[in-house]
């Protein structure tokens, strides 16, 4: 059951790499040939990957429907994914890049911190540990971001976004 | 005597005390982010890009370089002292320094790689300093076409050789190219598939690329698959040698910078290659009790060649990168890339553009390997105790360095979520085992070679035909033929053999 629904994926791997390469080929068809002195021009390229791309997802297609991918042995096994743990991660990921600009990047940093780490804790299997553990990560997630923070707002003079503009927070 | 006192030049521009600062930082930090599992020295110098906006560029590239450089040294501890399946570049090594770190000579197995690597590095360095200037004058000769083929060269090894798969390493190798392509033409200006978005139009960043592909993915993969990987930690022992020790150490560590070297100078690009090349000869070349230790006890030869092999490709990868500006791995290709920021363009012309730098980064380079010395030996303890960072914690941490990576080149938050993006990508890359390092070496090197191609047709009048018309174009095209096909020719002949045996 596990392989054949891997096939599955396998087949839906290929068939996105030709649509990537058809998506590419539209692209393509919009960008002028005008070579100028050079034999070829701009739009060259992008057919010609765009080509890659379709046959070698045509072949990905033709392998995962012929007994998978060649030389195929998949990183880490064959255990199920644990996806309440990649949902945390992702939020946590997800509400930094649209908090970073308005609450700032210390405090937008600690809360994909926290949520990142506790995706993590849960996937561990850690139990829970209440309102302790959230403090602690978010203790940690400040005690990490900030002086990232000073270093490169302070010393390499790099700009990111505060919520104030004092450049400490 | 022209080098030696350029080298001396070199010596004194990164002898000042705040580039010493930068090297010893960059050693310091490559080392950490070497020991630390999920992160390596790509992801760590492509974190820290956003610098090069600020810092000069001979701080900043002897501060790379440091980074490049201990997490060759820090990779080793972690897999010697760690039960758990490493990277490639360091899975040869942990072969045999499980065993020995099992079987309680955890020291001597550190010592051997730490000393190894200082051994292979510094020769591997005199190697880069004499050939480097003169295979930059012969590639001053080179014209586009014998550009765009030693181009196509670096692509087919990097995607069609390493890895399990050639049509794999292919697809990642067009989709980095594809990358390459988003935003403007260099040669026309034309705008190419950055629909109506601002941010799309200067092209991908390669940070957020290299950042998305390696550090987000990692952590996304890690929770996904890893939470319930439990590992183990071996025995710390005493870091010392004995006198036998040193004996078996020091021919091995002499073959594996032989052995080494020559793959870092061509762009054929990765270390498994050298590194098992290198683990083999150590085991055939082992009698009576040695022998046995191999897959035992956990012999020391085998991590003293492999180690130094892998320092001495390591390094020697700095020739293609610094003459003829051809990245053959990851973490080449970033630096590529921050040479870039600083509008250089690494090649023959280095040499003599940017002379001053190009020896302080030589010079560096010594100095790097003494520093990392003292920074692995006496003070190795320190290193372990950052096997000790919870899981949660540390990948969340490195969550934080993406977002600083990503943000700070372009300062705009429509980056962290195109990041997010590629860490997905990554983590599907992964799980049906795509390389990645073609992804970002064809991101890189796709813009360059696709200028030297239209230079090279603009040269032949609009021919392709140039690229046989000239014989080193043509050898070059050979080569790259052969490459592709010989794996698949001795397949075939081996199975027809052992057909016929049957």
């Amino acid at each position: 059951m596990g392989a054949l629904r891997s096939l599955r994926y396998q087949t839906l791997v290929g068939a996105s790499v030709v649509v990537l390469a058809v998506g590419l080929a539209v692209g393509a068809m919009g960008i002028p040939s005008d070579a100028g002195y050079s034999g070829v021009g701009p739009n060259f390229l992008p057919w010609l990957v765009s080509a890659g791309l379709l046959v070698c997802g045509v072949f990905l297609v033709f392998e995962a429907r012929t007994g998978g991918f060649r030389d195929f042995e998949s990183a880490g096994g064959d255990e199920k994914p644990y996806w309440s743990g990649f949902v945390w991660m992702s939020t946590g990921l997800l509400i930094n890049a649209a908090l970073i600009t308005t609450i700032g990047f210390v405090l937008s940093c600690a809360l994909c911190f926290v949520f990142a780490s506790r995706g993590m804790r849960n996937s561990q299997g850690q139990t829970a540990g209440g309102l302790h553990a959230w403090a602690v990560d978010l203790a940690v997630g400040l005690i990490v971001a900030a002086p990232v923070y000073w270093m490169f707002t302070k010393f390499l003079a790099i700009n990111l976004p505060g919520i104030t503009q004092s450049g400490w927070i | 005597m022209e080098i030696w006192n350029q080298l001396l030049q070199g010596f004194a521009t990164a002898g000042t005390p705040v580039n010493l600062m930068w090297a010893f930082v960059g050693c310091a930090l490559g080392t950490a982010v070497g020991v630390l599992p999920g992160i390596g020295p790509a992801t760590a110098v492509a974190m820290l890009l956003p610098i090069t906006a600020k810092v000069d560029a001979t701080a900043s590239m002897i501060f790379f370089a440091g980074i490049y450089y201990g997490a060759m040294y820090g990779g080793s501890t972690t897999s010697i002292l760690l039960n758990t399946p490493g990277e490639t570049a360091s899975m040869v090594t942990a072969m045999e320094g499980n065993k020995m770190a099992k079987s309680g000579r955890a020291g001597a197995a550190l010592a051997t790689a730490a000393i190894g690597s200082f051994f292979a590095g510094t020769i591997a360095t005199i190697v880069v300093t004499l050939f480097a200037p003169i295979v930059a004058e012969y590639a001053v000769r080179l014209g586009p076409p014998e550009y765009f083929c030693l181009m196509l060269l670096a692509f087919t090894t990097v995607s069609a050789v390493l890895g399990q798969s050639t049509l794999r390493g292919l697809t990642a190798l067009f989709v980095g190219l594809a990358a390459g392509l988003i935003g403007m033409d260099q040669i026309t200006g034309q705008a190419r598939y950055a629909g109506n978005v601002p941010e799309l139009l200067d092209g991908v960043e390669i940070v957020l690329v290299a950042v998305g592909l390696f550090a987000v993915a990692e952590a996304l993969h890690a929770v996904l698959f890893e939470g319930k990987v439990v590992e183990s930690e071996n025995k710390m022992s005493r870091v010392t040698m004995s006198a036998i020790d040193w004996r078996r150490s020091m021919p091995a560590w002499l073959r594996g910078t032989v052995i080494g070297t020559p793959f870092g100078c061509i762009p054929a690009g990765g270390t498994e290659i050298p590194t098992f090349l290198s683990y083999a000869t150590e085991k055939r070349l082992a009698t009576g009790a040695n022998l046995a230790e191999f897959g035992g006890k956990g012999a020391i030869e085998g991590v003293a060649g492999p180690e130094a092999a892998n320092n001495a490709t390591v390094t020697a990868a700095l020739i293609p990168l610094l003459t003829l500006g051809i990245p053959v791995s990851n973490t080449t290709a970033i630096l590529l890339g921050a040479f870039q920021n600083y509008g250089i363009q690494p090649g023959p012309q280095l040499f003599s553009s940017s002379s001053a730098l190009v020896w302080a980064l030589i010079a560096s380079l010594y100095i790097g390997n003494v520093m990392l010395l003292v920074l692995n030996l006496p003070l190795v303890g320190l290193w372990v105790k950052l096997l000790k960072v919870p899981k949660p914690q540390l990948y969340a941490g490195i969550l934080i360095f993406a977002t600083v990576g990503a943000y700070g080149m372009r300062q705009s938050a429509f980056d962290l979520f195109l990041l997010y993006g590629i860490g997905v990508l990554g983590v599907v890359m992964r799980r049906f085992s795509f390389p990645t390092a073609p992804v970002v070496v064809g991101m890189i090197l796709g813009p360059l070679a696709e200028a030297q191609l239209r230079n090279a047709i603009a040269i032949g009048e609009g021919s392709a035909l140039i690229f046989l018309q000239r014989p080193m174009s043509a050898t070059l095209l050979l080569i790259v033929i052969a490459v592709l096909l010989a794996p698949r020719v001795i397949k075939m002949m081996s199975k027809r053999a052992t057909q016929g045996l049957g």
